[in-house]
């Protein structure tokens, strides 16, 4: 049981990596731009597609692929800002609504490109970590839960410790008061949008050897994504790393032990009971990053 | 002149805030504009600092004309503005806002220095250095916001309302971080509800009345006339 409750942990620990990735950068676009990237999912299936076709199909090195994946998305996510976000600035909703236009042009494109079918990524390598004879952590998956502890990691310290982080959170905070120091709104914006859609590209593309790829993957994640940022609260970031642990290891373990539609239904539950005692969120004010 | 304002004229949708305001700001000066409450004080410093565009007029700094520039660029040419309601980042450190403030200049080293001599002047900021500013006073953040705005080394500062909302004790210490600044040798412009204080630190007032210039001179001589006197002063 105990060993049972060790691997779920894992699994958990597995999911929560690669969601918070999605999360966190969903929550910085927001934060600086005040809009909801309905298409951020597709970042993330974007992401999981580099590396089919870099890696699968040409056979290049995963991790110099992986960061292709990076610069790939988040240099898509530059794009959506100059076509969508900048000109919507004054319009949240309208950026909202051209985002769920952007993801269906993502998907038919992909498909277009590489069909229907799932794709799967050959593993980087089969080995495996033995805790004890249940408790098992492939590599491949360590690979994910380090990647996000990296990206999370040097995350912080640009937003803590760098003039451009300052300057991001600031604008996040009071665009107009940012402005009177100095910072132009628009850089920070690019740079909130390349950020926030690179950590959703290097998720899908460090994860694409362990999970199944489809051109239609990105509305799971995005799902998983919400709750998160509704649950810890819409405008922190550390709020949706958290939530994003709890949800992964609540979800991960009714789904072990119960079924998995049991634990999408206990996940929207939770953002519910979340929406109505607090609507905040857990760690969330009024104020944002 | 440092800073030229002639004949701004601005308005939100059909209401006219600014008509025909024009005024001069000469060097190592204290300007003060007083008027109620929408008489147009506020946004006459936000169309200087590019926050708010002119319907027509022009705005000169230094000899180039700035009022087609935006917001950012203003803050380059050397023009620091300390909002109404001070607008600090109220989820940042107190250290964080004041480097902030620093954000286009390029030597660390010299902004290193000007956080030290800020330190000195607001002992209490530092103190409160790595606590986040939303935690601190009304006075305390005030001072932030001067500091912060101090840290870009403004040839010109705007202040909108400082001693707004503030208890006696502390509007006389921000009279005295004001004449300090003075001392330095920054130009300021200052708006203020508070015509007591004002006219009391400023060398030349204008009189806003409806968006309008209703009266104009040297503070001394304000703070003398009947009309400033009943309308203003409260006496």
């Amino acid at each position: 049981m105990i060993e049972l409750l060790l691997q779920t942990g894992l699994n958990a620990l597995f999911a929560a990596a690669y969601l918070s990735l999605v999360a966190v950068g969903l929550v910085l676009i927001f934060g600086v731009m005040g809009v909801i990237n309905f298409a951020h999912g597709e970042l993330f299936m974007l992401g999981a597609y580099v590396v089919v076709a870099l890696y699968t199909n040409l056979q290049m090195p995963f991790f110099l692929v992986v960061a292709i994946g990076l610069i790939f998305v988040g240099l898509v996510g530059i794009v959506m800002e100059m076509t969508m976000f900048h000109p919507l600035r004054d319009n949240p909703l309208g950026g909202l609504v051209a985002s769920i236009g952007f993801l269906m042009v993502i998907q038919a494109l992909i498909i277009l490109g590489f069909g229907v079918r799932m794709e799967h990524v050959p593993p980087v390598t089969q080995d495996v970590i033995v805790i004890s004879e249940k408790v098992r952590l492939p590599v491949q998956r360590l690979f994910v839960i380090l990647s996000a502890l990296v990206c999370l990691s040097a995350l912080w310290l640009f937003l803590k410790r760098t003039k451009f982080g300052w300057a991001l959170r600031a604008s996040a905070q009071d665009p107009e008061a940012a402005m009177l120091q100095g910072i132009s709104t628009r850089t920070v914006s690019i740079i909130a949008l390349f950020i926030g859609a690179a950590l959703a590209g290097v998720a899908g593309s460090v994860a694409a050897p362990v999970i199944s790829i489809s051109p239609v993957i990105g509305h799971s994640v995005i799902v998983s994504a919400f709750i998160v940022i509704i649950v810890g609260g819409i405008g922190s970031l550390e709020g949706a790393v958290l939530a994003s642990a709890t949800y992964a290891f609540i979800h991960t373990v009714i789904t072990t032990f119960v079924d998995g539609v049991i634990a999408d239904i206990v996940g929207l539950s939770l953002m519910l009971m979340v929406l109505i005692i607090k609507p905040t969120g857990m760690f969330g004010t009024q104020d944002r990053v | 002149m440092l800073l030229e304002l002639n004949n701004l004229v601005l308005s939100y949708g059909s209401v006219q805030v600014l008509k025909d305001i024009s005024m001069e700001v000469d060097k190592a000066q204290v300007v003060t504009i007083i008027g109620a409450n929408g008489a147009g004080k506020s946004t006459t410093l936000r169309t200087i600092s590019g926050l708010a565009k002119l319907k027509s007029g022009s705005i000169t700094f230094d000899g180039h004309r700035i009022d087609t520039l935006p917001a950012n660029k203003i803050v380059a040419m050397g023009i620091s503005h300390v909002p109404e309601g001070r607008r600090i980042f109220p989820d940042m450190t107190v250290e964080e806002n004041l480097r902030t403030g620093a954000f286009l200049r390029k030597s660390r080293s010299e902004v290193g220095d000007d956080l030290d001599s800020i330190y000195s002047q607001f002992p209490i900021l530092k103190s409160r250095r790595t606590k986040n500013a939303k935690t601190l006073s009304g006075g305390e953040q005030q001072m932030l916001a001067i500091g912060r705005a101090l840290m870009a080394r403004p040839r010109v500062l705007l202040m909108d309302e400082p001693s707004m909302g503030l208890a006696p004790v502390i509007v006389d210490e921000i009279r005295k971080i004001i004449e300090q600044i003075k001392e330095n040798g920054v130009t300021i412009l200052l708006v203020e509800q508070n015509a007591e204080l004002a006219l009391n630190l400023a060398n030349y007032a204008y009189v806003l009345e409806n968006g309008k210039i209703a009266l104009e001179g040297p503070a001394e001589e304000l703070h003398d006339n009947e009309q400033v006197r009943t309308a203003y002063l409260g006496i």
